[in-house]
Order: C-alpha cells, then sequence, then structure tokens
C-alpha cells in the first residue's frame, strides 16, 4: 500500500544572487567583500561594455578599473534606489562619457589621426568562426560611428540587456526618449552593416 | 514597386516600447524580414565583444588603487601645506638645475603632487582636492609664451607668461596650481608672435582664437579632481 503522505523534498539549491551578497556584506559594513562581488559578478560585463564604449584597450582597462574605485568610495552611500548592477553600470557610463569627450576634444582640435587603416589579420581566411569575428568588427566599427549617447544606450539596452527605465535611471534621462534614440539608431547601423557588406 | 519600410519607421519603436504591432506587421513580407534582420542585429549587439576579458591581475590593481586613495586620505592634505611649498620650491628648482640648456621643442608637461610626492605619468590623471599641479613648458624660442589652466572648460585658474606666478627662464617656464575644487583642469601652452587678445574665458572659443590667430597650442592631459 502507497502511503499518502509526500517524502519531504530536498530544498532546492539557492541560485547564486549576487546583488543579495553584495548586499549582505554592506549590511555587515564589509565595502572589501561587497566590492569583492562586484568584481566577480560584473566585472567581466563592465570591461565589455567599455571597451565597446571606448574603442581602445587601454582605455578601457583605465576606465573600468576606475569604474570599481568609484564604486568602491560610493558603495558606503549607495541608496538602494536602482540596483547595484545598474549602479555600477551609470558609474562606468560616466567615467566612458568623460573619457570619450576628453579623447574626442584633443582629437579635434590638436591631433588630427588618420583613421588606421582596416588590416585584415592573418587569421581572416580562417573560416566561420573568424568570419563572425570579422563581422562582430564590423559591427564595433558602425557602434563607433553613432554619437557616444546613442551608442551608450544601444550597449545598454542589448549588449547589457538592461531595460529602458533602468538605463533612465542611470543616465538621468526619460525613458521614452531613450526607447526613440535607440529605435532610430538600428537602422543606422544596419544600413552601416550593409554598406560595409555585412548582412545584418 | 517600392520597398515598405514602416517597420524601420513605425514598427522598431513599438517594439522597443514593448507595444504590439499591429496586423500589418505580420503580413507585410517587407516588415518581416526587415523585423528578422532587427532581431539578429539585436543578437549581434548582444554578442558582441564576447570574447573580451579584464586583463589578468585586474583585481589586483583595483585593491592597489583603492589602498593608495586611503592611504593619500589617512595622511589629509592641511597639515603638508608648509612641507609642500617647500617641496615645490625644491622641485621646481631642481627642474630648473637638471634641465638642458636651450634649444628644447616646445612642449608642455605636467605634474601632480600629493603632499611632498610627485605623480608621474598614467593616461587618465587624476587628482583630488588639495593636490598641486605642476606645469613645466619649454617655449622653443617663441616670442610670446602664456601657460592657461581652465577648469570645467569655462573657467580660468591660471593664465601667465612672464609675470607670477609663472616663473620663466629663458625658454622654459614653471608654474603651480592649486587644485582645491573638484572637476576637469585642462592645462595648456600657448606659443605665438604676440601677446593675445583676452580669454572669453571658454577653452573651445580661445583656443579656436588663437589658433586662428596663428599661435600654436600644446594641450597637456587633462586632470580631473574628485
Amino acid at each position: 500500500m502507497q502511503s499518502l503522505v509526500q517524502p519531504p523534498r530536498a530544498a532546492p539549491l539557492a541560485e547564486p544572487d549576487p546583488e543579495h551578497d553584495a548586499l549582505a556584506a554592506l549590511a555587515r559594513g564589509s565595502r572589501d567583500e561587497a566590492l569583492a562581488v562586484l568584481m566577480r559578478e560584473y566585472g567581466a560585463a563592465v570591461y565589455r561594455y567599455c571597451r565597446q564604449m571606448v574603442a581602445d584597450d587601454d582605455l578601457a582597462q583605465e576606465v573600468h578599473q576606475m569604474t570599481f574605485v568609484q564604486a568602491y568610495e560610493g558603495l558606503a552611500r549607495f541608496g538602494r534606489r536602482s540596483s547595484l548592477r545598474t549602479w555600477l553600470f551609470g558609474i562606468a557610463r560616466h567615467r566612458c562619457l568623460d573619457l570619450l569627450k576628453m579623447d574626442r576634444r584633443r582629437r579635434r582640435r590638436f591631433d588630427p589621426l588618420e583613421a588606421a587603416p582596416d588590416v585584415p589579420g592573418p587569421e581572416q581566411n580562417v573560416e566561420d568562426r573568424l568570419a563572425e569575428r570579422s563581422r562582430a568588427r564590423v559591427l564595433a566599427d558602425c557602434l563607433r560611428s553613432l554619437a557616444p549617447r546613442v551608442r551608450d544606450a544601444v550597449l545598454l539596452r542589448f549588449q547589457q540587456g538592461l531595460s529602458y527605465p533602468e538605463i533612465a535611471r542611470l543616465s538621468e534621462e526619460k525613458a521614452p526618449a531613450l526607447q526613440i534614440r535607440v529605435s532610430r539608431a538600428l537602422p543606422l547601423l544596419r544600413r552601416c552593416l550593409e554598406e560595409k557588406g555585412v548582412a545584418p | 514597386m517600392s520597398r515598405c519600410d514602416r517597420f524601420e519607421t513605425e514598427g522598431l519603436l513599438l517594439v522597443e516600447q514593448e507595444l504590439p504591432l499591429g496586423e500589418h506587421f505580420s503580413t507585410c513580407p517587407d516588415c518581416l524580414a526587415a523585423r528578422a534582420a532587427h532581431e539578429r542585429l539585436r543578437a549581434r549587439i548582444a554578442a558582441l565583444g564576447e570574447e573580451d576579458e579584464p586583463p589578468v591581475g585586474w583585481q589586483a590593481r583595483v585593491w592597489e588603487r583603492i589602498d593608495q586613495r586611503r592611504e593619500r586620505r589617512r595622511r589629509g592634505w592641511a597639515w603638508w601645506l608648509v612641507p609642500a611649498a617647500v617641496g615645490v620650491a625644491a622641485s621646481l628648482a631642481a627642474l630648473f638645475l637638471i634641465s638642458p640648456p636651450g634649444g628644447l621643442p616646445p612642449g608642455l608637461r605636467v605634474e601632480i603632487q600629493t603632499g611632498t610626492t610627485i605623480h608621474r605619468g598614467g593616461r587618465v590623471g587624476e587628482a583630488q582636492p588639495g593636490d598641486l599641479l605642476l606645469l613645466a613648458a619649454t617655449t622653443g624660442g617663441a616670442r610670446h609664451a602664456e601657460l592657461r589652466v581652465y577648469r570645467n572648460d569655462t573657467e580660468l585658474v591660471l593664465r601667465c607668461s612672464t609675470e607670477s606666478p609663472c616663473l620663466r627662464r629663458g625658454e622654459e617656464m614653471r608654474a603651480t596650481v592649486l587644485l582645491d575644487v573638484v572637476g576637469r583642469y585642462q592645462p595648456l601652452l600657448i606659443l605665438a608672435k604676440k601677446p593675445l587678445p583676452s580669454p572669453a574665458p571658454d577653452l573651445e572659443k580661445d583656443t579656436s582664437a588663437a589658433l586662428a590667430a596663428g599661435a600654436d597650442v600644446k594641450l597637456a592631459r587633462e586632470i580631473v579632481v574628485r
């Protein structure tokens, strides 16, 4: 005879929740621990965003590190008006835009650099995966042709998957304005890709 | 027959607003194709930089920078104002003494002094309130040379040529600015045949005016004080 009493199920393992872990560390007064969680969980994502924003390895590394240095200093005052992830991207965004502004001004007036020719790497003849890398490079070029604030909104929305309300909060802009900006940018990107011979 | 572009002009915004697309968009072949292309583009952007990883050891470098800042803060800045003045004088004197004589190409170098420590290099200049900005320029034999520092592009916190606070000796110029307020500080050197008109002050306008007057403008790296 079967028992009608169900055996107790093993409790499902809790998913790691970096937001919770970092906030708990903050509540314990450990900024170091909170920052370690943020670096571990979001370090790569912030780097990828910075890399596409500033389009330069050295600058991306600099701005990436400064983002976390500044995050450390701001953690004590973190007001929980957004998730830590959104807040972190807000810092990264400011640093990237500052850097781009500085760099643009300098290049425009004093250091007109010729655009580096797009020299095909030796790996470009090696099929699929590298062809994809080549397409990604073209897309990165096209993204660079967008104004920094437009590029920023496109990356935060699609590369980082932030919602419009989240982007609006970190950029202090209105979500509908961001939606319009992104929806206008996508056809530009599509055309840019087509002009460079890449089907979107 | 012309291609229907309603997906790009209307549909995209509806997608971004998470609003339902009208019936047209589910029957029009051009719109269906455009939507598919849009989805592929979104996926491409999402995958962009997937292979990019921050350099090995970056976390250690972040901690190192945090420690440096802690240390600077711990020392504070008020107590060293007097020794700092002595330090600045000594470093300026040393710079004069070790600089090779004449014939140097025009240029502008900046350094940040915290307490008695001088920080050189770094691609993105950073400082804290209370730090000193040391400027060292070579004029390359220009008849008129001017050092300027703009704060946030619109405030002129330093402008001098041969008078104080500039120290000029032959083709070399030195000046020091106390970075007392947070903001972006842009140091520059202007070399011209004659003195330039009064600045606006506005970094963009002033440098454009200087260039239009035939001057040579050397821009140093910007310093961000926070």
